[in-house]
């Protein structure tokens, strides 16, 4: 008899069982086990309960009678089926190129495979095209594990490299992940600072290590409200005036959340007021335009440009 | 021992697809050998052979009666009764719940994703329906609001759908200069966070990833393209060629991220905490700009004239301040 057959109809009897059912039991009810003597028997039993585990089949031990004298086995139904959820066809789609990712076998395409039972008309057709999105600059197993953390509200060791580049091993209460930018970030508490922090998950330099339960967050948390947008936040008061050439323009517009267009200048550069909440964060940003930028306002943002120029330009 | 380990991963993975599969056939009946092939990724031999133990196994007393019920007719449909205990598939295991969780957040903070409000509902109704004993508490992983998509996104995907060849202007991000070209987009998907197009350039006759947000204006032609099956979403964003210059650069501690940002090689940690690294680039003038940029916490060491590159660049930006 085939191993795959036996496995299916191990599931099936555990499955429908009323009572927990012994190994005694399930060797006699099940021809596959019979043929071999009782101890090859066990070890087949054994490996095929490992299997069964691996693909998340909830099995489970329990008492046979009210007397607790014998252990047996079942699933119970409730553990093992996935509930009924009615999606339509474009939610379902939607999970299916979502899941898609540059690997072919993923956790996810595992997942949503289980999910297309209840495609009410299937799939969608025409969304072949391949994957939409190619994820993050983290591993798919880092983001996972961080995930895992902070749905579980675990309290994590890692290693993490500052943008500052100094190296420390931090202890954290997971709160939550949060995808912002094209980046994984983890938000939770740093205990040794006892302050909300998030952390990018491609700047960790080791694996997250497990210690426990931690603290919940706190009433009313987001964790996205921890990351922030970046040195330009569109909240600030402080407005930049840039002036870019034009083939530089339309690449400022993209890389300046809340930048705003205001006006051409008669030899074609355009003038943008920019939120500047960091005037060195956005000195450099500009710097990076080389010749096709020209801060105009304010007066302290073009003198720091115009110093680190001339630092370069004297070195 | 190694061999029997190997043929016991291949039931596994085998069982593992049958609790998957039988459900779905089974709430949709007459759905044929290939479609479900197709989509679960099987070939369709292997399926048919699953299929075929399917109908030897069952319920006890496990007589002619209690067993599955496989039919394949003629047209290659598939016909499953008597297994209402695989009616339902086994539920999503943590690991699952988690994957489907976090690749549809990356979906959804990502701008232009036609889906995305789809995917919005069926995630609400995923978590509502797994509940805490599965997700734990999912409401702490939050997608950034998506922004903006780049204006000439949806140019892109209809060409690429299409197959159409569109006139773009574009602006190269190692020089700000402006070139107009003709090209044929393959594929169009996101990474980290931005747009780009897979594409024939016909006018360099050579394959190129522009990025949709530096694309200054796109217009499809009449013309149609055959596509060469360039690699899309899967692909690295940089492809090594062999007119790179090997640039190594010394980053000090601010600087450092660069180091992980690249794909750099020989990367030497100095005792002051100092970095050098080496990573490949097909034009200088990019990295000139970077250097500015990072003035003075990192400096060119290859190639030799790098160095004097970033100082013109900085006198040329002077001008503009008429200094």
């Amino acid at each position: 008899m085939e191993p795959l057959e036996r496995l299916l109809n191990l599931v099936g009897l555990l499955l429908e069982t009323p009572i927990p059912l012994t190994f005694e039991q399930i060797r006699e009810t099940l021809e596959a086990y019979r043929s071999d003597n009782l101890d090859s028997a066990k070890r087949k039993f054994e490996r095929d309960k490992d299997i069964l585990r691996e693909y998340g089949v909830p099995l489970e031990m329990a008492p046979t009678d009210a007397w607790d004298v014998e252990q047996g086995y079942r699933i119970r139904k409730e553990r093992y089926y996935l509930p009924e959820i009615a999606f339509t066809p474009e939610e379902v789609t939607a999970l299916f190129v979502a899941a898609q990712g540059a690997s072919e076998e993923t956790a996810a395409t595992q997942g949503v495979r289980k999910l297309l039972y209840g495609a009410d008309g299937g799939l969608l057709a025409g969304d072949g095209g391949g994957p939409l999105i190619a994820g993050s600059d983290a591993r798919i197993e880092r983001v996972l594990a961080a995930a895992d953390a902070a749905s579980g509200h675990r309290r994590t060791r890692f290693g993490y490299r500052t943008s500052q580049g100094s190296v420390s091993d931090r202890e954290v209460d997971a709160y939550g992940v949060v995808f912002r930018g094209g980046h994984w970030y983890l938000v939770g508490l740093d205990r040794e600072r006892d302050a909300m922090r998030a952390f990018r998950l491609s700047r960790f330099t080791t694996e997250t290590e497990d210690l426990g339960e931690g603290s919940g967050p706190p009433q009313g948390f987001r964790a996205i409200d921890h990351v922030e947008a970046g040195p330009w936040h569109p909240s600030g008061e402080d407005r930049a005036t840039i002036a870019f050439s034009p083939a530089a323009a339309v690449l400022a517009e993209g890389s300046f959340p809340g930048a705003a267009r205001t006006q051409e200048r008669d030899d074609g550069w355009t003038l943008f007021e920019i939120p500047a909440a960091d005037e060195q964060a956005l000195a450099a940003m500009v710097l990076q335009y080389g010749a096709d930028a020209e801060v105009i306002a304010p007066g302290p943002l073009r003198d720091e440009v115009i110093r680190r120029l001339e630092a370069v330009a004297d070195g | 021992m190694a061999e029997g380990r190997r043929r016991s991963a291949t039931t596994a993975e085998r069982l593992g697809r049958m609790l998957v599969i039988v459900p779905y056939l089974v709430q949709h009946p007459g759905t044929s050998l290939d479609a479900a092939s197709r989509l679960f990724d099987v070939p369709a031999v292997q399926l048919r052979k699953d299929l075929d133990l399917l109908f030897m196994s069952g319920l006890p007393p496990y007589g002619p009666g209690d067993l599955i019920d496989v039919d394949v007719d003629e047209d290659g449909c598939v016909w499953i009764s008597m297994a209402d205990h695989f009616a339902r598939p086994l539920r999503l295991t943590r690991q699952e719940a988690l994957a489907v969780s976090v690749r549809a957040t990356e979906l959804l903070a990502t701008p232009g994703v036609p889906q995305a409000p789809a995917l919005a509902g069926a995630l609400a109704k995923l978590r509502d329906a797994l509940g805490a004993d599965t997700l734990g508490d999912a409401s702490g992983i939050e997608a950034a609001e998506a922004g903006r998509a780049p204006a000439h996104l949806g140019v892109l995907q209809g060409a690429s759908a299409a197959h159409r060849r569109v006139r773009i202007d574009y602006a190269a991000a190692s020089t700000s200069a402006r070139s107009t070209r003709t090209i044929e987009p393959e594929a169009v998907f996101a990474s980290a966070g931005h747009w780009y197009a897979v594409a024939w350039d016909v006018d360099a006759d050579g394959e190129r990833l522009f990025r949709i947000d530096r694309v200054v204006s796109a217009e499809p032609t009449d013309e149609t393209f055959e596509p060469r099956g360039l690699e899309g979403a899967t692909r690295p964003l940089y492809t090594p060629g062999e007119g790179d210059t090997a640039v190594r650069l010394l980053l000090r501690p601010s600087a450092r991220w660069v180091a992980e940002y690249y794909a750099t090689t020989d990367v030497r940690v100095r005792d002051d905490g100092s970095v050098e690294a080496t990573f490949p680039a097909k034009q200088t003038g990019w990295v000139a700009r970077l250097l500015l940029r990072l003035a003075p916490e990192a400096e060119a060491i290859e190639p030799p004239e790098l160095a004097g590159e970033v100082r013109e660049l900085a006198r040329q930006a002077l001008e503009v301040y008429g200094r």
